[in-house]
């Protein structure tokens, strides 16, 4: 084993997968860290040893995930899993633990590849326990085939459809979907309905998951809103407003879900510079077409880079790759770009696609940013939008001014589930853009580590002295 | 080309630099009556005087600050009351612990010195007192010696209250204003950022980790050189410390804050680029200091870190603050060069500046802190 590479990719879902098997082949010598036991990313979690005797059910999406597990697999890439990975620089500098301790490596390029998280659903009582992410609930039953009955599922989008089949094929009894999705997205994801065509198998596919659902008696509300998760101290249930009409469902599970956006803290602790996305209300890194950020030698591939799906994720791995062998010296700049040409054909032509389920699941205000002064905001510090105001009231305009003062995105989840959310809040109430407004300034540890395993850190050893030929 | 529109671009005192000793020499400065501008940089808060460990320490202090300390200490006890704020001050003690024999040797010459110069804030103890104040100290650890009045406050918060106590009393603040050039005509100094021109009869350098250049400006050298002290501080843990705690021979500092989390610093630094307002944290020197605390506090072994940071601060050769009038200028003052330990001196600093604009003299002795000093030596 050795501590200096090539390329070190920093994820291995679809993307970085992708990325390692095209650059692993063509000679560069790659490491592959991930916090896992085993690859796969979120999406294809476990596909290869799952606790469900039949992964089937989970459907093709899932299933097929096994073949580029086991090319990745069987690459030459050299895999580092279960590593939690707590700081990557931009010299290329890279520090993780694992089983108890922390150790580095060096990179001359490094591939950004930790795919994206659940938005957060600020609704009131959305931190009560027994609320959950609709993915959390699927990572529960990928990793140990868990599932719980009668939960309410709300929100939008293609996951939370997708989850509700899964339990339903499982047999898992599913009180009702709660549909956000408002008619006006409809409506204006209509006009883009042609730019879609190209990929009508996955327009089938979405549809067919809600005939699954409803045709399973899974009772639908659509055009959702008003959403209140009833209880005090835990969940009991769902009140919301739908086509006019008040419903409050009893539930001890209600699992909410409004789509993804990217995971963001390695990025910005590696300093690139990130731009806010209209289309996905998401912030996400500034890149060229090959994924190439602000920060020299840090790419980023897959939904890192802004949602794109696990299909265009592959695509990006391998793009990615290639520049980066380009960079080496390892291929030629004419090989370099023979390669990425069609690639970057068929990313485009996911573009179409991308559009029309990005305007028709775009959450509404409402569910980004709460309106009202009790709903929480930072769960880890239980910061309301209340006490946000009153703090930008005082003269806080920034997030970081806003931490400062109220100890906002100070807790363990380091932002993630309040970031977007404060962004877009000093926005509204400044009349500006969220460009202007920017994000909280992060840095490393981009995760949590046990203060014993940073203790155990021995950083890099150099080597010194010249070896001289007699 | 006029100040940024909304704001005025004339005071009495243009003060550079909205950090502690900036707002709180604002503060001072309305609080009497005075017009004041502060020209910011960047943010107000937004450096060392925002980022900080929050350490309100009068132990082990330099005996040349002792009487500053002292009066600010004071000050720290009701401050929240007279500013009207929240400081997040709290009186919790502050022990530095005695790792061996030798540390106590070291001690005991300081107890001296102390003595000698009429001191007695300073008191030693023993390994059953320490343990006493400590349950979780380390069993090799041999004693210590503490000042009952320290404690810790939050930094943000409290440049914050002195930002809004200032406000209140009338000053200006005008952030996102580099200062490029100042100039003496006639009897006024001239200010010039990128975006405005302001003009004022006095000038107080209170410019942090870029004071020197701003005292270059105004005419004055010197040997300032600016670093990135670096802090971590872990997610949320059981009760275990009350007093503050810092150790005589190695570097750790901690404090464990109402909510749980435990602060970690110990002066370990980092690497500073002020021109571009960053700074790099050295991990090697962290995972040093995560050692140290595991090694004091065995406790703290299954700690989680959350956040690790660094902010740039000044450092002036011998450790000791610049607080001077010019030496080359009229009308003109300075404070900085705290060398990471000016967060507790913010509210007599202010005084002490709003003495030397008003006064043109200061009840404390300031010779130690002169921006001169550095030129009398031979080097």
């Amino acid at each position: 084993m050795t501590d200096s590479y090539d390329i070190a990719v920093i994820g291995a879902g679809p993307a970085g997968m992708s990325a390692a098997i095209t650059a692993s082949a063509a000679g560069a010598r790659v490491v592959v860290l991930d916090d896992k036991p085993r690859a796969g990313g979120q999406i294809y979690r476990n596909v290869t040893c799952s606790p469900l005797s039949n992964t089937d059910l989970l459907g093709p999406d899932y299933t097929q995930g096994a073949e580029l597990v086991a090319q990745f697999e069987a690459c030459r890439a050299e895999k580092i899993s279960a590593a939690n990975v707590w700081h990557v620089g931009d010299n290329g500098e890279i520090l993780f633990s694992q089983a108890g301790a922390s150790a580095s490596l060096t990179a001359r390029e490094v591939v950004v590849s930790v795919g994206a998280m659940e938005r957060p659903f600020p609704i009131p009582g959305w931190h009560l326990p027994g609320v959950m992410t609709a993915g959390g609930a699927q990572v529960m039953l990928k990793s140990d085939g868990l599932v719980q009955d009668d939960a309410v599922f709300a929100g939008s989008g293609p996951l939370l459809y997708l989850i509700v089949a899964q339990y339903l094929r499982l047999g898992v009894k599913v009180k009702a979907l709660v549909d956000t999705t408002p008619k006006q997205n409809y409506l204006a994801a209509a006009s883009l309905l042609p730019g879609a065509l190209s990929h009508i198998d996955v327009l089938t596919k979405g549809i067919g998951l809600l005939n699954e659902i409803r045709r399973a008696g899974v009772p639908v509300y659509k055009y959702a809103e008003d959403l209140n998760v009833l209880g005090e101290q835990q969940a009991e249930g769902l009140r919301f407003t739908s086509k006019g009409v008040v419903h409050s469902l009893e539930a001890e599970h209600v699992f909410l879900h409004q789509g993804v956006i990217p995971n963001l803290n390695m990025t910005r602790a590696i300093g690139a510079e990130h731009a806010w996305n209209r289309d996905q209300l998401s912030w996400q890194p500034v890149i060229n077409d090959w994924g190439q950020t602000s920060v020299a030698h840090i790419a980023v591939a897959g939904d890192g880079r802004g949602i794109i799906g696990a299909d265009a994720a592959a695509l990006s791995g391998q793009l990615v790759a290639w520049q980066q062998l380009a960079r080496l010296g390892l291929i030629s700049l004419s090989d370099a770009a023979n390669h990425s040409q069609p690639l970057l054909q068929q990313l485009q032509r996911y573009q179409g696609l991308r559009r029309f389920i990005d305007r028709l699941y775009q959450p509404v205000d409402a569910l980004r940013r709460p309106e009202s002064a009790e709903t929480m905001v930072c769960r880890c510090e239980e910061q309301t939008r209340g006490q946000l105001k009153a703090a930008f009231d005082q003269g806080a305009r920034l997030p970081d001014e806003l931490k400062g003062l109220t100890r906002c995105g100070m807790g363990p989840c380091q932002g993630r589930q309040c970031g977007h959310t404060v962004s877009e809040l000093l926005a509204q109430w400044q009349g500006t853009e969220v460009e202007d407004v920017g994000y909280y300034r992060l840095r490393s540890p981009m995760r949590l580590i046990n203060l014993t395993e940073l203790a155990r850190f021995q950083p890099h050893q150099q080597t010194h002295g010249v070896e001289v030929k007699s | 080309m006029n100040a940024i529109a909304g704001n005025r671009n004339k005071a009495s005192v243009i003060i550079i630099g909205g950090g502690i000793q900036g707002c709180s020499t604002a503060y001072h400065l309305a609080k009497r009556g005075v017009d004041v501008l502060v020209l910011e940089k960047d943010r107000v808060a937004r450096h060392a005087s925002g980022v900080n460990a929050g350490g309100v320490r009068l132990l082990g202090r330099d005996i040349a600050e002792v009487p500053l300390s002292k009066v600010a200490m004071r000050r720290w006890q009701t401050l929240d009351e007279e500013l009207d704020g929240d400081t997040g001050f709290r009186r919790r003690s502050l022990i530095n612990i005695a790792a061996d024999e030798a540390d106590m040797q070291t001690l005991h010459t300081r107890q001296a010195l102390m003595h000698q110069w009429g001191y007695h804030h300073e008191t030693m103890i023993d390994q059953q007192e320490l343990r006493e104040r400590l349950p979780h100290v380390a069993d090799y650890c041999v004693g210590g010696v503490v000042s009952e009045t320290d404690g810790y406050a939050i930094p943000y918060k409290s440049t914050f209250a002195f930002r809004q106590a200032a406000a209140r009393a009338g000053t200006e603040f005008v952030e996102g204003q580099q200062v490029q050039g100042v100039r003496r005509i006639g009897n006024s100094w001239l200010v010039e950022t990128a975006s405005g021109r302001y003009e004022a009869e006095y000038l107080v350098n209170c410019a942090g980790a870029w004071a020197d250049q701003i005292a270059v400006m105004m005419g004055d050298n010197c040997p300032m050189t600016y670093s990135a002290p670096m802090l971590m501080i872990t997610t949320r843990m059981p009760h275990f410390a009350t007093p503050v705690v810092g150790a005589v021979s190695r570097p750790l500092s901690f404090k464990q804050f109402e909510n749980g989390t435990v602060l970690i610093g110990g002066g370990a630094k980092g690497f500073a680029d002020r021109a571009h307002n960053r700074t790099r944290l050295d991990y090697a020197k962290l995972a040093v200091g995560a050692s140290n605390a595991v090694d004091f506090f065995p406790i703290m072994r299954t700690a989680t870190v959350n956040r690790m940071w660094a902010g740039l601060e000044a450092y002036m050769p011998d450790n000791l603050p610049v607080i001077s009038a010019s030496v080359n200028s009229p009308n003109a003052f300075h404070a900085f060069g705290f060398s990471a330990h000016g967060f507790q001196l913010g509210p007599v600093i202010g005084e002490v500046m709003a003495d030397l604009v008003t006064r043109g003299c200061s009840e404390f002795d300031l010779n130690p802190f002169r921006v001169d000093r550095f030129e009398r030596k031979v080097l």
